[in-house]
C-alpha cells in the first residue's frame, strides 16, 4: 500500500512538472512568433494609436519575465486570457466546447476498445482463420483511410441516401436523444481506424504472451482455453494496448478537427483550427494548454492503471 | 487396472519435425515402460530428445510436428489416440508437470494464490476458495516454504528462483497426479539450491504414490534420486535399467563415456569429454547412432541401426559389441 501511494505521488509530481514545462514552452512560442503580435492581430488597417492602446492593454510592453509570471499566475487561477475577437474570456469559450470533445473522444475510444479487444483476442486464438485474415486486411485498410474520408462516406450513406440519422451539428442543448443520435456517425468515423489498430495490437501482444512459459504451464495443467485467454493472457496483453490508448486520447482531443468540420460539430480541434486561421493567439494558447493538460492527465491515468495491473511497476516506482 | 502391468508403456514412439532441410527425426523410436511409484531418470545431452519425450507424454507439442507415431499407453489407454479435449482432461488431473525455468513459469501479474487456486479448482471443481487456500498453505509448508501465508499472497517477482521452483512443485503435488513430469527442474538454479530441490524430491517420494519422470543432464543427480535410469542419445534410448545396476555395470559405451565425464580421473583431475558431435537429426540412421563418436566402433556397428537388447534382468542396452567391449 505504501509502495502504491509513493508511486502515485511520484507520478503526480512528474505530471505537474510536465504541465509547467508546457506552459513555459507555450509562452516562449508566443514570444518567438515573428512579427509584432498586436499588428498581426489587428491587421494592417489599424491606426498606430489603436495598436499602442492594444499593446498596453494586453501588457505586451512589459518585460518578458513579468509577462511569463502573470501568464502562469493567471493560468493557475483558471484565467486563460481574453478572446481578442469576441472579447469573451477564453476559459468560457473552451468550457463551452469541451463537453462535445470529451464525449466524442471517449465514445470513440470506448467503441474502439469494445470491438478491438475481442477481435484481437479472437484473431490471436484462431490464427490463420478466415476472420484473422479478414481482420488483417480490413484493419490495415481502415488504419490507412483518413477518418474524414470515412466521415464523408458515412454522411453520404446514412444521412443522405438512407436518411436514418440526423447529422449536422451536435444537437439541441438539453435534448439527450438528439445529441446521442448525432454522436453516432462521428464516433464511428473516428473509431474504425482505432478498432483496427487495437485489434492488431491485441492480437500481436496476445500471440507473444501465448508463447510464454507460464501459458505453457497453464496448458500443462489443463486449464480451460477461456481461462487462459481471457484471464491469464489478456491481462499481460493489456499493457501495450493501454499505452496506445493513452496516445489515442491525446490524438483525438485535438485531432478530431476534420471530422468535427465534416459534421459541423463544435470541439477543441475546431476551436484550435479557427484560432490559427484568425491568428487569435489567446484562444490558441488556451486551447493548446487544455489539450496538454487533458493529455497529461490521461497518461497519468494510464500509468496508474499499469501499476494496478503489473505489480512489478509499483515496485519500480518506489525506488 | 491391472497392478502387474506397467503404468506407462511407450512403444516405438517416433516424432519428426518439419525443418528447411527436410524432416528432423527428434524421436527415432522410443521403447520404455515403468510401473507405479517409480522415479525414472532420463539423462542425455541437449538435443537428445528427452524434453520432447516429456512433451509427448503431455501431448503439448510445437506446431511444426510432421509425424507422430507409436503408442503411449497410460494404464492401458493410448494417449496419442485420445481426442484433444479428452487429452486435456488428463492434464492437471493424472499428469502434472514441473518446468525447467522457474523464473518464467509463473505469470508475473498474478499472485501465487491465484495460480494454485485455479489449478486446484480445475482438478477439484467442488473445492471452495477457502479450502483451496488451506490446501495451498499446507502444501507450501510441505515443500519447505517458510511464512507460507505471506508467500501465498506474494507475486512471483517477490520470490527467489528456488522458492518459485518449490511453488511449481507444490502446484504439481496439489493436483495429486499419477504421473509427475519434471523437465530439468534444477538446471536453472544455483548449485546449493539445486541440492535443496533434489532433497525435496527425495522427501516427497515418501507420501507421493505416483511415478516421476525426472529429466536431467546430470548423471550424479539421477543416481541419487531415481530408481530407474534411461539414457538417451540422438532421439533414441541407448540404455535403460535400474539405476544401481546401470551405473555399476554400464553396457553401452555412451553411458560409460557419460560416467567418465562425471568422475574426475586420477591424472590432474581433468574431466573427460566425448569427442565428436551428435549426428544431425535429419540423418536417416543407417548405422548405430553412436558409431561416429564411439571409441569401440567396428564394421558391424556401421551395418544397420542397433536395437535395445536385454543384457540382464530389467537392463537393456543398444550396442552390438556390448559383450566384447564392456563385459
Amino acid at each position: 500500500m505504501r509502495e502504491t501511494l509513493r508511486y502515485v505521488a511520484s507520478r503526480l509530481a512528474t505530471t505537474f512538472l510536465i504541465v509547467l514545462g508546457a506552459m513555459i514552452l507555450l509562452f516562449a512560442l508566443s514570444a518567438l512568433v515573428p512579427g509584432d503580435p498586436a499588428t498581426a492581430l489587428l491587421g494592417p488597417a489599424a491606426t498606430p494609436e489603436y495598436v499602442q492602446r492594444f499593446i498596453q492593454e494586453m501588457g505586451l510592453d512589459q518585460p518578458w519575465y513579468r509577462r511569463l509570471f502573470s501568464f502562469m499566475g493567471n493560468v493557475f487561477v483558471g484565467n486563460l486570457g481574453t478572446d481578442v475577437l469576441s472579447g469573451q474570456p477564453v476559459t468560457r469559450i473552451i468550457a463551452n466546447v469541451l463537453p462535445y470533445t470529451f464525449i466524442l473522444t471517449f465514445s470513440s475510444i470506448g467503441l474502439a476498445v469494445a470491438f478491438g479487444v475481442p477481435l484481437g483476442c479472437y484473431a490471436a486464438t484462431h490464427r490463420g482463420s478466415l476472420l484473422d485474415h479478414l481482420l488483417a486486411f480490413v484493419s490495415v485498410a481502415f488504419i490507412a483511410i483518413p477518418s474524414f474520408v470515412i466521415a464523408i462516406f458515412l454522411l453520404l450513406i446514412f444521412a443522405i441516401w438512407l436518411d436514418w440519422l440526423p447529422v449536422m451539428g451536435a444537437g439541441e442543448a438539453g435534448n439527450w436523444f438528439d445529441q446521442a443520435q448525432r454522436l453516432i456517425l462521428p464516433t464511428i468515423a473516428l473509431s474504425v481506424g482505432w478498432i483496427g489498430f487495437i485489434a492488431r495490437l491485441v492480437r500481436s501482444s496476445m500471440l507473444e504472451t501465448m508463447g510464454e512459459n507460464f501459458i505453457r504451464l497453464s496448458r500443462a495443467y489443463g486449464l480451460s482455453n477461456r481461462l487462459i485467454t481471457y484471464k491469464y493472457a489478456l491481462k499481460n496483453a493489456c499493457i501495450p494496448t493501454l499505452a496506445v490508448l493513452g496516445m489515442g486520447v491525446g490524438r483525438l482531443l485535438g485531432g478530431a478537427v476534420l471530422v468535427e468540420i465534416v459534421f459541423s460539430r463544435p470541439g477543441l480541434g475546431r476551436l484550435m483550427f479557427d484560432a490559427i486561421s484568425t491568428r487569435n493567439f489567446p484562444v490558441l494558447q488556451g486551447t493548446v494548454l487544455v489539450v496538454v493538460l487533458i493529455f497529461v492527465l490521461t497518461n497519468l491515468l494510464v500509468d496508474l492503471s499499469y501499476a494496478a495491473i503489473d505489480p512489478r511497476i509499483r515496485r519500480q516506482g518506489s525506488r | 487396472m491391472n497392478p502387474d502391468l506397467p503404468m506407462i508403456t511407450i512403444r516405438n514412439l517416433k516424432l519428426d519435425a518439419r525443418t528447411e532441410h527436410g524432416p528432423a527425426h527428434i524421436l527415432r523410436g522410443i521403447d520404455l515402460e515403468f510401473g507405479r511409484g517409480r522415479i525414472v531418470g532420463v539423462v542425455g545431452e541437449s538435443g537428445s530428445g528427452k524434453s520432447t519425450l516429456v512433451s509427448c507424454l503431455l501431448r503439448l507439442l510445437p506446431s511444426n510436428i510432421e509425424r507422430l507415431e507409436g503408442e503411449i499407453l497410460f494404464d492401458g489407454i493410448d494417449l496419442l489416440k485420445l481426442s484433444p479435449s479428452d487429452m486435456n482432461d488428463w492434464r492437471g488431473r493424472k499428469i502434472a508437470m514441473v518446468f525447467q525455468d522457474p523464473m518464467t513459469a509463473l505469470n508475473p501479474l498474478f499472485t501465487i494464490n491465484t495460480h494454485l487456486r485455479d489449478v486446484l479448482k480445475r482438478r477439484f471443481p467442488q473445492i471452495s476458495a477457502r479450502e483451496a487456500r488451506e490446501r495451498s498453505l499446507a502444501m507450501l509448508t510441505k515443500v519447505g516454504i517458510s511464512d507460507a501465508s505471506v508467500r501465498l499472497d506474494a507475486y512471483p517477482h517477490q520470490l527467489s528462483g528456488g522458492m518459485r521452483q518449490r511453488i511449481v512443485i507444490a502446484m504439481a503435488l496439489l493436483v495429486e497426479p499419477d504421473l509427475l513430469l519434471a523437465d530439468e527442474p534444477t538446471t536453472a538454479l544455483d548449485a546449493t539450491v539445486e541440492a535443496q530441490i533434489v532433497d525435496l524430491f527425495d522427501q516427497l517420494r515418501q507420501d507421493f504414490s505416483g511415478s516421476i519422470v525426472f529429466i536431467s543432464h546430470h548423471l550424479g543427480l539421477v543416481a541419487e534420486l531415481c530408481d530407474d535410469l534411461c539414457v538417451m542419445y540422438g532421439g533414441t534410448i541407448v540404455e535403460t535399467g535400474p539405476v544401481a545396476e546401470v551405473l555399476a555395470r554400464p553396457r553401452h559405451p555412451y553411458t560409460r563415456a557419460l560416467l567418465d565425464c562425471e568422475i574426475e580421473d586420477d591424472h590432474g583431475g581433468r574431466l573427460a569429454t566425448i569427442p565428436g558431435e551428435v549426428p544431425s537429426a535429419t540423418w536417416a540412421m543407417d548405422a548405430c547412432i553412436f558409431a561416429s563418436r564411439c571409441a569401440h566402433v567396428a564394421d558391424i556397428c556401421r551395418r544397420g541401426p542397433t536395437v535395445l537388447e536385454t543384457v540382464a534382468i530389467g537392463h537393456k542396452a543398444a550396442c552390438k559389441r556390448s559383450r566384447e567391449v564392456l563385459p
